[in-house]
């Protein structure tokens, strides 16, 4: 049920690493434990609808199933046309 | 390659846990030892709160942040209990408080005024459970309207809490409620939970509640 206040918040911590670089960013790698108390398919829903918003355009959520409660924010990537 | 990996690793949760640290540091330093009630909606936390405040409101310097989705209305209930602060967040359709929401809350508490403090959560059973507010303990409401299968349905709830209630045992006698059950089912996701079972309507339950508040209060002052 709280799957927007975690996905705005990987937002956050997505722009705090990405600064000017927010706007490459096109996937968005988080580490899902199953005790975690968040529903995947809700959290990707959650995720594709906060990076529809500037500075991100477009970036695709990768969700990574986990055992344990771990919830973190694994990697990201960027395409910086070169 | 135009694609380029930048390893973050970074708990989604760690900037709530920082900030919760932090009020944990505020409550330390003016000796406060704060309690997060957690339930589903419905479940007595107002009412418990509001007997609460009636019996020990002024013995214990309590004072209450609650939290709503909408409305001041348990504020508002609770404010004629009490001469002490009650300080009301409305989440606005958030279905939990956060650490921020409660430090700003703080902000507006005389702590040094304050012995024990009640953080009321949103009633919810799921999402309260992953936010630590920078409280001491979580104390879990349920009620004997609720099935004894609750904390086999809402585990984290039950497991992240050290105290659980049972709440409105006034009913008993017209619900089919087994309360062993329900305590066994408590048990079996966190073993190390201590229960009341109380009605604050009727007062059952109600003296071991209040001398377990005031043990707490005196461990948090280290007499």
């Amino acid at each position: 049920m709280h799957e927007m206040s975690v996905a705005m918040e990987i937002a956050r911590i997505a722009e705090e690493k990405l600064g000017d670089q927010a706007p490459m960013l096109c996937t968005v790698a988080v580490e899902l434990g199953d005790d975690s108390g968040l529903e995947a398919g809700s959290l990707e829903f959650c995720l594709e609808a906060v990076f529809l918003a500037p500075p991100f355009t477009g970036a695709k959520p990768e969700i990574l199933r986990r055992p344990g409660d771990v919830l973190q924010l694994a990697y990201l990537e960027i395409d910086d046309g070169r | 390659m135009a694609v380029r990996t930048i390893e973050v690793r970074e708990r989604v949760m760690a900037r709530n846990d920082e900030l919760a640290g932090a009020v944990r540091g505020r409550l330390a330093a003016h000796g406060v030892t704060a309690l997060n009630l957690v339930s589903s909606p419905g479940a007595g936390k107002t009412f418990l709160l509001e007997k609460t405040l009636a019996a020990l409101g002024e013995e214990l310097d309590i004072a209450v942040v609650t939290g709503d989705v909408q409305t001041q209305n348990d504020a508002d209930r609770l404010a004629r209990h009490t001469t002490r602060l009650v300080q009301a967040v409305v989440t606005g359709g958030a279905c939990h408080l956060d650490a921020l929401q409660v430090s700003a809350a703080l902000d507006a508490i005389d702590l040094d005024r304050t012995r024990l403090l009640f953080i009321e959560n949103v009633g919810n059973l799921v999402c309260p459970a992953s936010w630590d507010l920078g409280e001491l303990h979580k104390v879990v409401l349920f009620t004997v309207t609720e099935g004894e299968d609750k904390p086999l349905k809402y585990p984290k709830m039950f497991q992240n809490s050290r105290y659980a209630v049972l709440t409105k045992t006034d009913l008993l006698p017209y619900v089919p409620f087994d309360v062993a059950l329900a305590k066994a089912n408590a048990l079996q996701v966190n073993a190390s939970l201590e229960f009341f079972e109380l009605s604050a309507t009727t007062g059952a339950g109600m003296d071991a509640w209040f001398e377990f508040l005031r043990s707490i209060v005196k461990q948090g002052a280290g007499v």
